[in-house]
């Protein structure tokens, strides 16, 4: 452990002395990490979420030794059709959480700040942007993001364009959820793919985006029986693992890899004994540093964290007939679109499926959206007699997050859904 | 009366159906609601908007989708006010053939629930009958003046144009959404997509796809004024890519103004155009000047702060004749009149001798003796060279602000930065601390020099740092470490502000806390330099208000 700790130092010291030159340190770190993982796996954790943990692993590691095998995205972006042209989608907030890995995320962010961008602006843009402008982070050749959710998006994708001179292809993604939109967002998404036939000299195949979604659908049902599972079992986890999944559910789904691993968790979940603590239902980020928060969600038989919305933000059935519509309608209809309400329902139908004792609303420190509404889904839950949580933080910069207050709400709140006497706090 | 919030929402369709439409400009004194039915992390406009739309004067509210805190406040608002004509209008952030489509359909559905929900009826002879009398194009012109300034940014609220005007400067250009004409199109066999057209057309906001020409406009202007404002409001975060963008792409001097629409932030606002005004070419002021003393003539510097109030009288030959320090009381006129008659007794003159007085400080204005004010910023820029010439960075820790500052070979400030409202890596946050560590105000610097153990404070916000330091307490730890913690937690803030305006040596610190030996031990940490400081560093804002008095005596 000492030596790893040690690396990490040596790396982010060099990426502060030597940015140009500590790219190919933070990826060997990563390679290094990655084999780790496969050859001594934490033991602790349940086999399903060591698998996870590793694949994460090597989608970054590997696809970031090859600039031209990945783009960068936002989380929301559509990885389907990169798939297609075999590019890895590596999603800013996902590289920024890596990236904190090295502790580099301070570092980082201040730079961002320094040159004028908005302290108060999402962390993990910041990370991404300090990162870039740094000289630390690599590009590849091309990028994507989406208008969806989080308004930093277009800004720091036409900021990098600027900056690092990475092409991209902005997707706006319309707030109502009606045909006149999923037309609209369908014909973006041809004229993306045609992008990527130009970029990558690739020719499309609609066929493969159909294989793809079928493979989605499956994927998504197999999760929803997971997270039943996980309601009814103990099934070891870190609070990062339940990160993985959220990332994997949007960077490697319509993967026949990520497929089998869903299906592997369905099986060998049912291995692990009856869970007879409290359920959590996990709304937004996971804080996956956070001292208090691991230490009350680690492997824990006491709390176990049953799902999370952003893991199943889309819930429906894809059209694999017309696939760019399918996928038009799956990015309106993420729950983290449109109205409010259309989000208090979903989360409603997953309370409803799940049956938590209670929901934990993470605010992470920057989005507007996700803080902007909390209050609203208290009310909502409080309807249902689900206790909520709000918990301000920040889901990579320690530094927004205060470990004392997040201890004393978390503690005050587990005390209160022990005897079963509360509604939220 | 209906409200709206964006220069994108069609306003003449409802002015065509007999409605007045009212863009919702708030100036609020609290966001006691807003924090509390939504988070205190909203865009401080939004939260503005909640609090005036609650007051219920409008039939109802028609917001757009142009940021995430408008999107979450129709949330709120439509739970709050179900009786009122609550909408949101979905803008495509794509101004070409679908875009202009799509947003069609979307007016037309406007339209439509509107109709329902008040009874009223549209027609398009109506709607063209205005968009006739309005048919100009969205007038883009440059302005002469004297002093030109350009207001780039986020929508601002007319008080930066009123304070320029007061300040004899020309608003030469407003690109912000709130400074902008109109732009209605007229086709008269499509009305409506012309008119749609139109309005996504207008000149882009940075939610838009189609930025790239703003940026051709913005450069070719800001080539031709003095300086810019790049205006931002508090958690609105989208224009600060632009601004980081500008600031290393265009050559004009650029001050960063961020805003909270609350009616407190009037005073910072006014004090930093004031500074940004006095660091532009220098213009002519007036007023009469006293004849002074018989065979010498003396001027006076007096700095009215939120901690201290100093004062500094200097004769014609530049020599410091006394100066004095006191602490600011409640009000801060009479601690200015305290601190008048102290000097003058000190210097053993009368109020006559004195040919001029200029004031600077927080409580500049309050100061009825004073025959001018100056901003402290460039009063700081002053006294500084005045102590040391080569000095070319300040840092400045006052009891409620810090300020860098950058000066050129003569003196001049050429940039500066200064914390936002926040009370983080200031005098009142070490104040607040020493409590906490129940020490004297005094020792906290002398206290964290005997540190032994390095422990990080990682907590921005200032109350959160003092209860990251309850629990250091609690946890054991030693006074000094927690102290030199604090120290090194403001050293970090202002190299992050020192780093704003380039770190050139010399450098020197100013006011209150460059008299704690903690702080000024870990600056110098962190910026691996040494500091200089003047004897009474508190004094060296009063001394360049002295100076200033003396350029006006026409002694310099």
């Amino acid at each position: 452990m000492q030596l790893v700790d040690k690396y990490i130092s040596y790396v982010k010291a060099e990426a502060i002395k030597n940015p140009e030159k500590s790219w190919n340190k933070i990826l060997f770190g990563f390679q290094a990490n990655k084999w780790r993982m496969k050859l001594i796996p934490n033991k602790n954790l349940a086999r399903g979420y060591q698998k996870l943990e590793q694949m994460m692993m090597s989608l970054v590691s590997d696809s970031l030794y090859r600039k031209e095998r990945y783009v960068w995205g936002n989380i929301f972006a559509p990885c389907e059709l990169m798939q297609c042209f075999d590019l890895a989608t590596l999603s800013i907030e996902c590289l920024a959480c890596y990236m904190s890995g090295y502790h580099l995320e301070d570092y980082f962010i201040d730079y961002a700040q320094d040159i004028g961008i908005a302290p108060t602006l999402c962390s993990y843009h910041k990370t991404f942007v300090g990162g870039v402008e740094s000289g630390v982070i690599r590009s590849p050749e091309y990028a994507v993001t989406t208008s969806l959710s989080c308004d930093g998006n277009l800004n720091t994708f036409r900021y990098l364009e600027k900056k690092a001179k990475v092409p991209f292809t902005f997707l706006d993604i319309p707030y109502e959820a009606d045909a006149a939109s999923v037309s609209y967002l369908a014909d973006q998404l041809r004229e993306f793919a045609k992008k990527l036939e130009q970029t990558t000299g690739k020719k499309f195949d609609e066929n493969r985006l159909r294989e793809t979604i079928v493979i989605e659908n499956e994927t998504r049902r197999e999760l929803k029986k997971f997270f039943e599972l996980q309601s009814r079992h103990f099934y070891p986890g870190e609070l990062i693992s339940h990160l993985y999944l959220m990332m994997g559910m949007h960077l490697l789904i319509g993967t026949q890899e990520f497929l089998d691993l869903i299906r592997f968790m369905n099986e060998d979940i049912k291995n692990y004994p009856l869970f007879e603590g409290k359920k959590i239902l996990w709304v937004h980020l996971m804080p996956f540093y956070q001292e208090s928060l691991k230490e009350c969600f680690g492997y824990s038989k006491k709390y176990q964290i049953v799902g999370c919305d952003m893991s199943l933000d889309y819930a429906k059935e894809m059209d694999v007939q017309k696939p760019f519509e399918a996928l038009a309608e799956k990015i309106i209809g993420n729950l983290f679109n449109g109205s409010y309400s259309t989000k208090a329902e979903d989360i409603e139908k997953l309370a409803d499926r799940l049956k938590p004792d209670a929901v934990i609303h993470f605010c992470h420190w920057g989005c507007k959206q996700a803080s902007g509404g909390s209050v609203l889904l208290k009310e909502r839950m409080q309807e249902r007699n689900i206790p909520m949580l709000i918990l301000d933080g920040d889901g990579v910069d320690k530094r927004n997050s205060h470990d004392g207050q997040i201890k004393t709400r978390l503690e005050a709140f587990l005390e209160m859904i022990e005897t079963g006497e509360g509604k939220s706090c | 009366m209906l409200g709206y919030v964006c220069k994108y929402t069609p306003t003449e369709i409802f002015e065509s159906m007999g409605v007045e439409m009212k863009r919702i400009e708030p100036e609020v004194t609290s966001f006691t609601q807003a924090d509390m039915k939504m988070h205190p992390n909203i865009c401080s406009f939004t939260k503005g908007v909640l609090e005036e739309a609650l007051k219920g004067e409008y039939e109802g509210i028609i917001l757009t989708t142009c940021c995430d805190s408008i999107r979450r406040l129709y949330d709120v608002l439509k739970t709050e006010l179900p009786d009122k004509f609550i909408y949101i209008l979905d803008i495509p952030r794509i101004t070409k053939d679908a875009g202009i489509a799509l947003y069609e359909k979307r007016i037309r559905n406007l339209i439509k629930a509107y109709e329902e929900f008040s009874g009223k009826k549209f027609e398009e002879k109506k709607l063209e009958a205005i968009l006739e009398s309005r048919k100009e194009d969205e007038q883009i012109t440059l302005k002469e003046g004297e002093v030109k300034v350009g207001i780039l940014g986020a929508r601002a609220n007319d008080n930066i144009a009123k304070i320029l005007k007061k300040k004899g400067a020309t608003v030469a250009f407003d690109l912000t959404c709130t400074g902008l004409n109109r732009k209605c199109l007229l086709e008269k066999d499509q009305l409506l997509t012309g008119y749609t057209r139109g309005l996504l057309t207008q000149f882009p906001c940075l939610r838009m796809e189609q930025a790239a020409g703003r940026e051709e406009l913005i450069r070719r202007y800001s080539d031709s004024v003095d300086g810019v404002i790049y205006h931002t409001v508090q958690f609105c975060d989208n224009y600060s890519y632009e601004y980081a963008w500008l600031k290393q792409n265009i050559q004009v001097p650029m001050l960063l103004l961020e805003t909270d629409y609350t009616k407190q932030s009037y005073g910072q606002i006014l004090t930093r155009i004031e500074a940004f005004l006095e660091s532009l070419p220098v213009k002519s002021r007036e007023g009469k000047i006293r004849q002074g003393g018989k065979d010498r003539m003396y001027v006076m510097g007096i700095d009215s702060g939120s901690t201290s109030t100093n004062a500094v009288i200097m004769d014609q030959d530049r020599n410091i004749i006394a100066s004095s320090v006191i602490r600011t009381g409640a009000k801060s006129g009479e601690s200015a009149q305290r601190v008048l008659m102290e000097v003058l007794e000190k210097a053993g003159c009368t109020r006559e001798d004195i040919s001029w007085i200029v004031s600077t400080g927080y409580g500049r204005v309050s100061i009825p003796f004073a025959d001018e004010n100056v901003t402290e910023i460039s009063c700081h820029g002053k006294g500084a060279h005045y102590f040391n010439p080569r000095v070319r960075t300040i840092l400045d820790i006052g009891g409620q602000d810090s300020k860098a500052i950058r000066l050129n070979e003569a003196g001049e400030v050429t940039d500066f930065a200064m914390n936002d409202k926040c009370a983080a890596g200031t005098g009142r946050f070490l104040e607040m601390i020493a409590r906490t560590l129940e020490i004297d105000m005094d020792e906290l610097g002398p206290t964290a020099l005997q540190s032994t153990e390095e422990i990080e404070i990682t907590s921005m916000c200032s109350v959160f740092a003092e209860s990251e330091v309850i629990s250091l307490i609690a946890n054991n730890k030693e006074k000094p470490d927690i102290a030199n913690g604090i120290c090194r937690a403001i050293a970090n803030k202002a190299y992050s502000l020192l780093k704003r305006v380039g770190l050139e040596a010399e450098f020197m610190m100013t006011g209150g806390v460059a008299k704690n030996p903690g702080v000024v031990r870990a600056v110098e940490d962190k910026i691996q330099n040494s500091l200089y400081i003047c004897s009474e560093p508190e004094i060296v804002g009063a001394t360049g208000a002295a100076l200033y008095a003396l350029t006006k005596a026409g002694m310099k």
